[in-house]
């Protein structure tokens, strides 16, 4: 069920360490000592937030356990940051909201 | 402004400037329209409707976090032109944007144009690091409905 999957997704990513850990696979960073080392956390604890988004379906862990992140469609990882391609979404969908708003009822 | 640092779109509407622009400025109509569907809802809003003048905005984001956006009228002029700045909660130290509206309507049809400007500062860049990213990531990960997700090896 797709609100099931949302939910679990964005649980995944409330966390804030979660989402660095997410930027940290986007910029090429992919062994678990890799990915503990900026936080200063112990393994176990970084264990714990991989298998959180490995459960999301965020994550997947490859061949001599490094991680990626999974291969979503679209956006390539370089557009990571890049805040103008979210304004156009965005912008793309709430016109179209103003229009079928003020479309209607004339 | 670099043209790399604005986002320019259009959109023709078969309503009149006036309803349109109606839409736009009255609070209780805009938090009718305004959100993305799946993302956030906007709830709330007080508008001051003057040069100048302040407008917020609350909402409710999908994951159950709260955001405020607000910023100031700049330009009004009734029914084709309106300008205002906006932020975000989550950009606390960020120059505001720029959203202009040019409405132009012919023959009972407006076409809205929509320029938003002053998006790309290094400020934003550092505030928003990854985060847009994963919002656009969850939305593509929840519309591409196969559960299992692909991974190369």
């Amino acid at each position: 069920m797709a609100s099931d999957r949302l939910s679990i997704t964005f649980a995944a990513l409330a966390d804030p360490t979660r989402r660095a850990i997410l930027a940290c696979l986007a910029s090429g960073k992919a062994s678990v000592t890799e990915l503990a080392e900026p936080f200063q956390m112990s393994m176990p604890a970084i264990s714990k937030h991989l298998k959180v988004l490995e459960r999301a379906g965020l994550i997947t862990r490859g061949r001599k356990a490094q991680w990626r992140p999974c291969q979503l469609k679209a956006a390539s990882l370089k557009e990571a940051t890049d805040w103008i391609e979210y304004y156009r979404r965005f912008w793309d969908e709430n016109l179209l909201n103003l229009k079928c708003y003020t479309e209607e009822n004339l | 402004m670099s043209p790399t640092d604005t986002i320019i779109k259009e959109i023709l509407i078969h309503a009149p400037a006036e309803r349109i622009f109606d839409a736009l400025t009255d609070p209780q109509q805009r938090v009718r329209w305004w959100g993305v569907k799946g993302r956030f809802q906007a709830e709330y809003m007080e508008s001051d409707l003057r040069p100048k003048g302040a407008w917020l905005m609350r909402g409710m984001g999908m994951d159950g976090k709260p955001f405020t956006l607000r910023g100031e009228y700049r330009s009004i002029e009734r029914p084709q032109l309106l300008e205002f700045t906006l932020l975000h909660s989550w950009q606390e130290n960020a120059s505001p944007t720029l959203v202009r509206f040019e409405l132009n309507e012919k023959d009972g049809s407006t076409m809205v144009r929509l320029i938003h400007s002053g998006l790309v500062t290094e400020e934003s860049r550092r505030s928003f690091q990854g985060w847009p990213w994963l919002l656009e990531q969850l939305h593509t990960y929840i519309e591409a409905v196969p559960a299992k997700s692909e991974t190369a090896e």
